[in-house]
């Protein structure tokens, strides 16, 4: 429900699952692996660390066009 | 002691001290001011570094470019930080303002500042720009325009400390520190070292402007970055506090780690005023091994904290998500957000261009070899306002959305415009700062009239390339200032003219102290 003017976290309020505690002990049990109870986070975060490498990669390569050794 | 006005809000249950609503108010129409007028200058210099328009002259280039740096880097961001300030500490805590007439004197020694500041920048008293280098000399009521600005924001800084104190003194809350209040103190400790540093330099730059002592233009630059980097971790810090509020209000956020989100923020008072070192990289007058310790070593301490909160905002929203029951595959989270709320949206993009533009740029050209090739090129403002604009703007832009209705108690005039402002304002500045970082690349000088140096003795080329980068780049900046334009039209109108908040439309609804657990909360009771 949205109500006009009020943004949806008042209007509307978040609500957790009834069951938080069995839901939560779920979402934080081993069954998920490696990316834990937030795989989406991580997947997001891996691509930041690939956009970092990237562009730090490129940076040195272009110093190196400048300052040529040999 | 003399009474204290509250009110109980229907929508939070926080009791709002009037003085606290009030001198939110103030700062918060000081904040807007500010942002109408640093946004009508950066149009300006846009459109100036715009080469096919290049509208201003180049004495009016400088003197411009000085008032929007100035404008918004300190008067908006600053008078915005003081409203958190007076939200976090008072409000959050449920408490009075410890002295709330000295905040007052504090806010109009502020707008005073910030009025003989303007007066000097406007009236070609001042075309130093915001770093106003020595030997560059400006009017003397132009520094002494911004002591008065930060003396009077070092005294809203001890209200907060001492609005703490009371809060604790008179168990207005219960155990530690709400997480946002925590990251409130963590920004007003980085003010203090901050404002120290500006004290140390701007006073003597003050006597020196009267021709009273001499100031060594290498110990003015080490300062002064004390103060003109230092105050953008005051940001940082606001802006992740923010996001965290902005987390829980909009989609029931949990904080993942009490212990690993306050630990980042006490790595960033401990290292963030020494990254400042980093835009000393290139001066001649600083050993290699001071700046090599400072920028590869300290630094990365305060960006390893950046890099915690890039985590644990996003993982906290992603598991408040998952326990509202959104648990179908990788991202079904973020699809079912609430997009249409202006508050989740900015938050959102805050994030993401803060992070992936910003953060990544930044921390690149931190390093010492690369500074060489990115040093004053538009790349260092492309990286700039990724993360004081898109980051931080945007997210202060975010939060208003909820201010208005929650201390303002209107509703949000223009709610349309409003739902589709965040996308504009951050796409607009992606765009922008990407364009401006490519650009850079080419080589492209930073803070400069004319890159055709036309009418000069000598010729210098670009890159074709580099045409359509600073038309892509003007642009994104236009699609931006739609955007903030959008932001004033909505928050002015919302506050002075928009439609009272009435009882029924919100007292039906019931959020927790958003910021005060750590520990995913029990289901809320049905309506």
């Amino acid at each position: 429900m949205s109500m006009y003017g009020i943004p949806s976290g008042i209007a509307n309020p978040p609500r957790h699952s009834p069951q938080v505690d069995e839901e939560n002990e779920r979402l934080h049990s081993a069954a998920h692996g490696l990316l834990g109870p937030t795989p989406g986070t991580v997947v997001l975060v891996l691509v930041f660390l690939l956009a970092f490498v990237a562009y730090y990669f490129v940076n040195w390569k272009l110093l190196s066009l400048v300052w040529k050794i040999g | 002691m003399k009474s204290v006005a509250f009110r109980t809000c229907p929508i939070t249950g926080l009791r709002v001290s009037a003085d606290a609503e009030a001198l939110i108010k103030a700062n918060a129409v000081a904040a807007t001011v500010a942002l109408l007028t640093g946004g009508i200058a950066a149009i300006m210099v846009l459109l100036t570094r715009w080469q096919a328009v290049h509208l201003l002259p180049a004495e009016w280039f400088y003197r411009i470019l000085t008032v929007h740096g100035m404008t918004m880097l300190i008067f908006f961001i600053l008078f915005f930080e003081m409203g958190v300030l007076y939200f976090a500490g008072a409000v959050m805590l449920n408490s009075r303002v410890a002295t709330p007439r000295v905040g007052w004197a504090a806010f109009w020694l502020m707008v005073v500042g910030a009025l003989v500041t303007e007066w000097t920048m406007w009236t070609g008293r001042a075309d130093v720009l915001l770093s106003s280098y020595v030997p560059l000399r400006a009017h003397p009521a132009f520094y002494l325009g911004v002591i008065l600005f930060a003396v009077g924001a070092l005294i809203v800084v001890a209200v907060f400390f001492a609005t703490l104190v009371v809060a604790k003194r008179e168990h207005t809350y219960e155990g530690s520190l709400p997480l946002v209040t925590y990251g409130a103190v963590t920004a007003a400790i980085i003010a203090v070292i901050t404002l120290g540093q500006g004290a140390a330099i701007y006073i003597p730059t003050f006597f020196w402007s009267l021709g009273m002592m001499k100031v060594d233009p290498e110990i003015y630059r080490l300062l002064w970055w004390g103060l003109g980097h230092s105050s953008q971790q005051i940001n940082v810090a606001v802006m992740v506090s923010i996001w965290y509020l902005l987390g829980a209000l909009t989609v029931g956020a949990v904080v993942l780690n009490e212990k690993i989100s306050r630990s980042a923020f006490v790595l960033y008072t401990l290292f963030i005023s020494i990254a400042a070192a980093h835009h000393l990289l290139v001066d001649p007058g600083l050993s290699p091994a001071w700046k090599i310790v400072n920028t590869s070593y300290f630094m990365y301490l305060a960006v390893l904290a950046s890099m915690i909160h890039g985590f644990t905002v996003p993982a906290g929203i992603e598991l408040g998500q998952r326990l509202r029951g959104y648990t179908h595959g990788m991202f079904d989270w973020l699809r079912r957000a609430p997009w249409g709320d202006p508050g989740f949206s900015s938050l959102i993009f805050s994030i993401i261009v803060f992070g992936f533009v910003g953060g990544i740029t930044g921390v690149t050209f931190g390093t010492e070899q690369i500074s060489i090739i990115a040093h004053n090129t538009l790349r260092v403002p492309g990286h700039f306002h990724a993360t004081v604009v898109s980051g931080t703007a945007m997210a202060f832009m975010g939060v208003t959305y909820y201010v208005i209705p929650l201390i303002f108690r209107k509703q949000i005039a223009f709610w349309p415009l409003a739902r589709i402002q965040p996308y504009l304002f951050a796409g607009g500045m992606l765009v922008f700062s990407l364009a401006m970082t490519f650009a850079g690349t080419f080589g492209v000088p930073r803070r400069h009239w004319d890159i055709s140096f036309s009418a000069a003795p000598f010729d210098v080329q670009f890159n074709p390339a580099v045409d359509l980068l600073l038309g892509v780049m003007a642009l994104g900046g236009l699609t931006a200032a739609v955007g903030g334009g959008i932001y004033i039209l909505v928050t002015v109108w919302s506050v002075f003219f928009g439609k009272p908040l009435e009882a029924g439309e919100a007292s039906h609804v019931h959020v927790r102290n958003p910021v005060g657990y750590s520990e995913p909360t029990p289901p809320l009771p049905a309506s």
